[in-house]
């Protein structure tokens, strides 16, 4: 799968205020981490199901998850980045970022950074977790040229429109679908 | 049903024993309610309603009309339209509720609209009345969508002291309430949430007392995650407590924060995801025999299901556990079989077992309370005082594992509740009318008192026929 055309989203990563401290630790994903990121990124997935039919989640979606993660891993455009909990969920993986950064032909700045997942188990929503994510996966993708950050998540998700919406994003590109 | 009864026994002749009393009882409670139901039918088509509007006012004569209506009426209106509040002194407004429902969830009969709820609402108005004083209206609604229920009681509530939200379906009931409450200037109420939760509440502090255990160090589990459960659990943690000593189960398991279905649990319905996050400490999952192992206390609140506890859940409880298996019309266990598997208390959601577990107990004492102090809103503050109230009128007859809660037949405790309810509305400054305790209580006493005295008189005078033999089809002239 080409990770820049899958339709993507973002869980309820919403933050109400920049705590005091963060309770996770962030660092770059690792191959041996991917048996872990990859059921937190079909939960992902399957809740996207519930926002619209046509993002109906594939039965092989665990080794579709299996093999992006692989690519992204190895790919410099990416970043996958690990949340670990902490105290009693030490080296737990309870979240996750993967991002891309993209060519943009037509357009200035010419590199996009463009979130495809956040999410986090729910215990470390609400938490200022999700805003600290998207500051260092954006400081990530500023790294790797991106002049722009993106995100992409299903229309219907007002919970993600709400949490980007607060941290400065507006609309700049819709894609609208029908079954063939 | 009784196959399953017998599958809830233990083994051995005395569980063969048990089993087969649990199997009779479940058969004769469904033949009694067939018969009642064959009854109430009858009765229906007799009577054709259970409540009508009666004249409080003399009318010695039709001029007394121009005091009655126009144009005298006019300068009350005036004297209202200067003091809005003024319409629960100048009107019926302060003894007056609405009750309303779409028909989503009617007892156990799931959604059957608004028309064939009424019956079901009616019955209600006449408890309101019987039992509080209170004139209740029974107001089943045609609407599409929650924001429309909602607008549809905003746009009525000018005329009423008090709304009763009743029979509507989990999780939409939790929403409406909410906004409800945060729109209006008077009390909204769910029974379904607010009363079974409040009356589950009473007879657990209760039960508590009894087995010499405290709230805050007790392990609870809750089965089942609808309505009154959810309340019931915001009610437990707001008395102390601990949230990781609850556990909640439904069909799917142990509810928690990692549970597969806990996104769509987010979007959906937000105050079970709620729970699951803010419970279950110590991250236990799995099914509910894991969730009561070593637990003291089971409040079932499930689907009526036979079976759903079994003995052997029971029995891995912590040692004297307390049982409440509210299901109804058939417990999620057997009285007889969860206390030979070892519950020191049990209660159940049925008037023919000791404890019956009961919204009856609180709806008209909490409604007789808040109108009385013509209340702006009912929080979880006052639901909480009028469950330690029914608590402790239990408690003033003498405590024992067959008497947790009043029974129906102890109306002396109603009034009680009430002035509980109303001294905690002054207390939270949310009273329009500030009375002391006592003066509560009398008032509670004679509107309560008033009502039966009401429907004895009427029937005295034949205003009210009396019942028609079985099988009399005769209608009133």
């Amino acid at each position: 799968m080409n990770a820049s055309n899958e339709p993507n989203a973002h869980a309820s990563a919403s933050a109400p205020a920049e705590g005091p401290s963060v309770p996770i630790h962030l660092r770059p994903a690792r191959p041996p981490d991917i048996p872990v990121l990859v059921p937190l990124l079909l939960r992902l997935k399957r809740l996207n199901e519930e926002f619209d039919p046509l993002l109906k989640v594939r039965d092989d979606a665990a080794e579709q998850a299996q093999q992006l993660l692989r690519a992204n891993l190895a790919d410099p455009k990416s970043v996958v980045l690990a949340a670990e909990g902490v105290g009693p969920d030490k080296d737990k993986v309870v979240g996750f970022v993967r991002a891309v950064v993209r060519e943009r032909p037509f357009y200035v700045p010419e590199h996009e950074g463009v979130i495809l997942d956040i999410y986090l188990l729910p215990l470390y929503r609400r938490r200022s977790v999700g805003e600290y994510l998207l500051r260092e996966v954006s400081a990530a993708l500023k790294g790797k040229g991106a002049g722009v950050v993106t995100a992409e998540f299903p229309a219907q998700n007002e919970i993600a429109s709400r949490f980007y919406a607060k941290r400065g994003f507006r609309p700049i590109t819709a894609i609208h679908a029908r079954s063939l | 049903m009784a196959d399953s009864s017998v599958a809830t026994a233990p083994g051995g002749r005395e569980g063969r024993r048990r089993a087969k009393s649990a199997e009779a009882a479940a058969e004769r409670s469904e033949d009694q309610t067939d018969a009642l139901g064959r009854r109430s039918v009858e009765l229906s088509a007799f009577y054709q309603g259970k409540i009508e509007t009666v004249p409080k006012v003399p009318v010695r004569s039709l001029a007394d009309f121009a005091l009655w209506y126009t144009p005298g009426v006019a300068e009350v209106s005036r004297a209202i339209r200067s003091d809005p509040d003024r319409s629960f002194s100048l009107t019926g407004r302060w003894n007056t509720i609405a009750i309303v429902t779409d028909g989503s969830r009617v007892l156990g009969l799931g959604d059957i609209g608004p028309r064939a709820s009424l019956p079901v609402m009616e019955g209600k108005a006449l408890l309101f009345k019987f039992l509080g004083g209170v004139d209740a209206l029974p107001i089943p609604i045609q609407v599409s969508s929650p924001d429309q229920f909602i607008a549809t009681v905003e746009a009525i509530a000018p005329a009423f002291g008090g709304i009763n939200l009743e029979d509507i379906a989990s999780p939409k009931c939790f929403g409406i309430l909410e906004e409800l409450q945060r729109r209006l200037e008077i009390p909204v109420w769910h029974d379904d949430q607010l009363g079974t939760a409040a009356a589950t509440v009473a007879g657990l502090l209760n039960a508590l007392e009894l087995t010499h255990r405290s709230v805050d160090s007790t392990r609870t589990v809750l089965l089942g995650a609808g309505a009154a459960n959810l309340v019931t659990a915001r009610l437990l943690i707001a008395l102390g407590h601990d949230p990781h000593r609850l556990t909640l189960v439904d069909q799917k398991g142990i509810l928690h924060a990692e549970r597969d279905d806990v996104d769509e649990l987010m979007l959906r319905n937000p105050w079970k995801y709620r729970v699951a996050l803010q419970t279950n400490g110590g991250g236990r999952s799995g099914d509910l025999a894991s969730a009561l192992a070593g637990a003291d206390v089971l409040l079932a609140a499930s689907t009526p299901q036979p079976d759903t506890v079994r003995p052997a859940h029971v029995r891995a409880m912590a040692p004297g556990p307390i049982v409440f298996a509210l299901a109804n019309p058939v417990p999620e266990i057997w009285p007889d079989v969860a206390r030979s598997a070892g519950a020191a208390i049990v209660a159940t959601g049925r008037s023919d077992f000791p404890n019956q577990v009961n919204n009856s107990l609180v709806f008209p004492a909490v409604f007789r309370g808040v109108l009385d102090a013509r209340a702006r809103a009912i929080p979880d503050a006052v639901v909480l005082a009028a469950a330690r109230e029914l608590a402790h009128g239990a408690a003033r007859k003498g405590l024992t594992a067959h008497h947790l809660l009043p029974t129906m037949e102890e109306p002396e405790v109603f009034p009680e509740v009430a002035a509980a309810v109303g001294d905690t509305a002054v207390r939270l400054g949310i009273a329009r009318q500030k009375r002391s305790h006592d003066e509560f209580l009398e008032r509670a006493r004679a509107m309560m008192g008033r009502s039966s005295r009401v429907v004895r008189a009427l029937a005295r005078a034949r205003i009210i026929p009396p019942m028609p033999r079985a099988g009399r089809r005769r209608r009133p002239r």
